[in-house]
């Protein structure tokens, strides 16, 4: 911007710009562009994150403005809970079930549109696939909320597509069977009802990255001999990993939150509270039972086990080779 | 410009966990701001008391009122305000719906702004135990006079007070008289030569009557499970009387394992294990699990409060014949008669003591006391009111509210009621205990161990005020 001469360029250019002068121009840019989005951030973002934490260390009850400091008395509570211990159990369950399924199936299928068509040619995906991709993004474009209640209706006991459709093909033990009733089947089919909803996003998401890449370095893949599996697996993998992490992290968080498909499928929490997550007691912890401290206290549990999640992301993906790529940079 | 020195990944991982944190603190951010004021805003008066104005209501004032717009709907009190608003010209009475009361209202609480008037009902209720001692005693309400002269005491079924009085304070007027009993088609059980049953041996009995004509003795839906906890709990008390309530109400160790409650659960245990439930129950809606009992007539018995004839409405079968009966007493000398019912007023109104027109807030539930207005809300929504003596002897055509009448004239002053699930919002707890036990999955002796558990929970939490219960 300020056309400064800078003699011998390189590392002593940003000396140069360290000590560039303050002018007005600067500081007003600096005003606008860093100090207007860090007050809107600390106080939207921030702040709200600090009162939370001292409102976990209080016994609010979220109803006037009295509240006494109890120390860390909430979160000895939270740990004896075991309401709340199962709810903690349920969301690690689907965090690390969802994202792995969701992302193999829309890796998967990605792939098969992108480079799984015709072995002779260009480079190239099935036929009509643009046709699978438009199909497969239907559900992300239905809010969550709707996806819920459909199959909340598509599980009910015999009124349900599903009960009728295994009748009809003779498994008659499935008759009246109640999928999100039963201990043994409401978790995984509240975890089917998630994957369904996110695959096709993903896919699309992939579908981009791998469009990214050079086609010449699938062509010359081909030529060497390595079939399509081995294509996606040792080139494909590693060329989007970038990808593949943010899409683990995002659908991480997702999984850790799921209060809104758990909301809609079983309210309650489910049998034998199978499928209650931690947002949900949060929610009726905060709104029913009138204990804001204490919710309060389960919302900092459940940031602090998303980012160790995030976390524990970052350095697999790390360990397991990320960081030799940074060297080629 | 020189490119930032910060690679492409470095910034995916920043942005990664900013946008966690932003998430992951979405739902913290639920609980913020409570930067009100604690000091006391004006008690609503200003004009004198007089016959006319018996709170003192201030000339030309607003009343904002926030009513639960569930199953009654919220139009009954826009017919009420109307009226209140022809005897005080002048003044504006705003009422306005809402299905999210404790979401909506909480920061207003916090705030010290609260509305004037609440109907504090539906899933979404503020639990009473939290707002107790910000709300306002309503003894003046029933001492005044109503629109027609009459002293509004007078007018009231006895009791009207008791389930609105916490820790001896009135602070809730329930408007809705509720009652709970067995609910039934009338005219199948005349096609079928069915009696109703009064015990649970006859109970027994007709269940297996109904499945040899392959139907169903109950059905239950997965969000109200809890309603055969209520059929359970009523019949105990009725067995056991005064005893057995007050040792639930009370919250007292093993309360879940005195025999009157454990004879009714072992007779529940009997007929899961028949088969006498439609199956699937917890995996059914609640309203769609109802139809299986109003409009196939699957199940021939449903176990609800009298709300159940306008909530199935729409979806009840033509010539069903509604009818009710009081709930089973165990054996053939219970402590407290056969006919005797747990019955209560239903819908709690509120008046927040901060609130900015107190005097408002009162004036408009004297609005909804009148002749005028009690009796409208009985026709149109075929549910009694507080008010006696407003429902004709042809309950508006409806059997359902006939047979509501006689169930309590046969009553007369056995009533009784209790507060502690709601009290304490341990019916969520419940819900998953009952779930399991209605599909089979946990036995008497598993219920009894859960629903202790639930009761053992809130008695050992230091944090939750426990309201003591005497008679």
């Amino acid at each position: 911007m300020t056309p400064e001469v800078v003699p011998d360029g390189g590392p002593q250019r940003s000396a140069v710009r360290r000590r560039r002068p303050l002018t007005f121009d600067r500081i007003s840019f600096m005003v606008v562009f860093l100090g207007l989005p860090l007050a809107v951030f600390v106080i939207f973002v921030v702040s709200p994150f600090v009162q939370a934490l001292w409102y976990s260390l209080t016994d609010w009850s979220g109803f006037s403005s009295k509240m006494n400091f109890v120390g860390f008395d909430n979160y000895v509570r939270l740990f004896h809970d075991d309401i709340f211990l199962k709810a903690v159990r349920n969301n690690i369950e689907l965090a690390v079930v969802v994202p792995i399924v969701t992302i193999v199936l829309a890796l998967t299928l990605a792939t098969l549109v992108t480079i799984g068509g015709s072995g002779t040619g260009t480079v190239r995906g099935l036929r009509n696939s643009g046709f699978y991709r438009i199909v497969s993004f239907f559900p992300y474009v239905i809010p969550a909320i709707v996806i819920g209640l459909i199959w909340a209706q598509v599980f009910t006991p015999s009124t349900g597509i599903l009960d009728a459709l295994l009748s009809k093909v003779g498994l008659k033990g499935f008759a009246d069977y109640a999928w999100l009733g039963d201990a043994r089947t409401a978790m995984p089919a509240s975890m089917f009802v998630m994957i369904w909803g996110f695959v096709g996003f993903y896919m699309v998401l992939f579908i981009a990255a791998i469009r990214g890449i050079d086609p010449e370095v699938f062509e010359a893949a081909r030529i060497d001999g390595a079939g399509r599996f081995r294509t996606a697996v040792s080139l494909t993998l590693p060329l989007i990993r970038d990808n593949v992490q943010t899409a683990y992290v995002y659908l991480g968080i997702a999984a850790l939150d799921a209060f809104v498909y758990m909301q809609a499928l079983n309210p309650g929490g489910g049998p034998q509270n199978s499928t209650l997550v931690m947002p949900q007691q949060l929610f009726t912890t905060a709104f029913a039972k009138g204990q804001f401290g204490y919710s309060t206290a389960m919302g900092v549990i459940l940031a602090a086990v998303t980012m160790l999640f995030a976390l524990l992301v970052f350095t697999v993906n790390w360990l397991t080779g990320g960081r030799d790529r940074k060297v080629r940079r | 410009m020189t490119t930032p020195n910060m690679s492409r990944r470095l910034f995916l991982q920043r942005a990664a966990v900013g946008t966690l944190m932003a998430t992951g603190g979405s739902t913290l951010l639920a609980a913020c701001a409570s930067s009100g004021s604690d000091d006391n805003g004006s008690s609503g008066g200003g004009a004198d008391k007089t016959a006319d104005n018996p709170f003192g209501m201030a000339d030309k004032a607003t009343v904002d009122a926030v009513i639960f717009n569930g199953g009654y709907g919220y139009d009954y009190v826009s017919f009420a305000a109307d009226i209140a608003q022809k005897k005080h010209a002048g003044s504006t009475f705003k009422v306005a719906p809402s299905t999210q009361i404790a979401q909506q209202l909480q920061p207003r609480f916090v705030g010290g702004n609260p509305p004037d008037l609440i109907d504090n009902s539906g899933a979404n209720q503020i639990g009473f135990n939290t707002i107790l001692d910000q709300l306002a005693t309503l003894d003046d309400v029933f001492e005044a006079n109503n629109y027609e002269g009459t002293k509004i005491a007078d007018t009231l079924y006895p009791g009207a007070k008791n389930p609105g009085t916490f820790d001896g304070k009135f602070v809730a007027m329930n408007y809705v008289l509720t009652l709970y009993g067995l609910w039934y088609s009338d005219s199948l059980f005349k096609e079928n030569g069915w009696e109703p049953p009064k015990t649970y041996d006859a109970l027994l009995d007709l269940g297996a009557k109904a499945k040899a004509k392959g139907k169903y003795l109950f059905v239950w839906g997965k969000e109200a499970a809890t309603y055969y906890h209520t059929l359970a709990v009523d019949s105990a008390i009725k067995e056991g009387g005064d005893e057995v309530r007050l040792a639930l109400e009370n919250l007292k160790d093993k309360c879940w394992s005195l025999p009157q409650l454990q004879g009714v659960f072992k007779a529940m245990e009997t007929m899961v294990k028949n088969g006498y439930f439609v199956p699937g129950g917890a995996g059914t809606q609640f309203t769609a699990a109802q139809a299986k009992w109003s409009n196939d007539q699957q199940a021939i018995l449903y176990p609800s409060g009298s709300w159940i004839e306008n909530e199935m409405k729409k979806a009840t079968k033509a010539g069903f014949n509604m009818k009710g009966i009081p709930e089973p007493t165990l054996t053939d000398s219970p402590k407290l008669p056969y006919e005797s019912l747990r019955s209560a007023a239903g819908e709690p109104f509120i008046v927040p003591a901060k609130g900015k027109n107190v005097a408002g807030g009162k004036e408009l539930l004297r609005a909804m006391l009148s002749k005028e207005a009690a009796t409208n809300f009985a026709k149109t929504r075929l549910a009694p009111t507080i008010v006696k003596g407003l429902v004709p002897a042809d309950g508006f055509g409806s059997t359902a509210l006939q047979s509501q009448t006689a169930m309590l004239d046969a009553a007369g002053t056995n009533i009784f009621d209790y507060q502690v699930f709601g009290l304490y919002g341990m019916n969520t707890d419940q819900l998953v205990v009952w779930n399991s036990f209605l599909s089979g999955q946990t036995d008497a002796a598993g219920l009894t161990k859960g629903l202790q558990q639930i009761t053992d929970k809130v008695r050992n939490d230091s944090s939750v005020k426990k309201i003591p219960v005497n008679k």
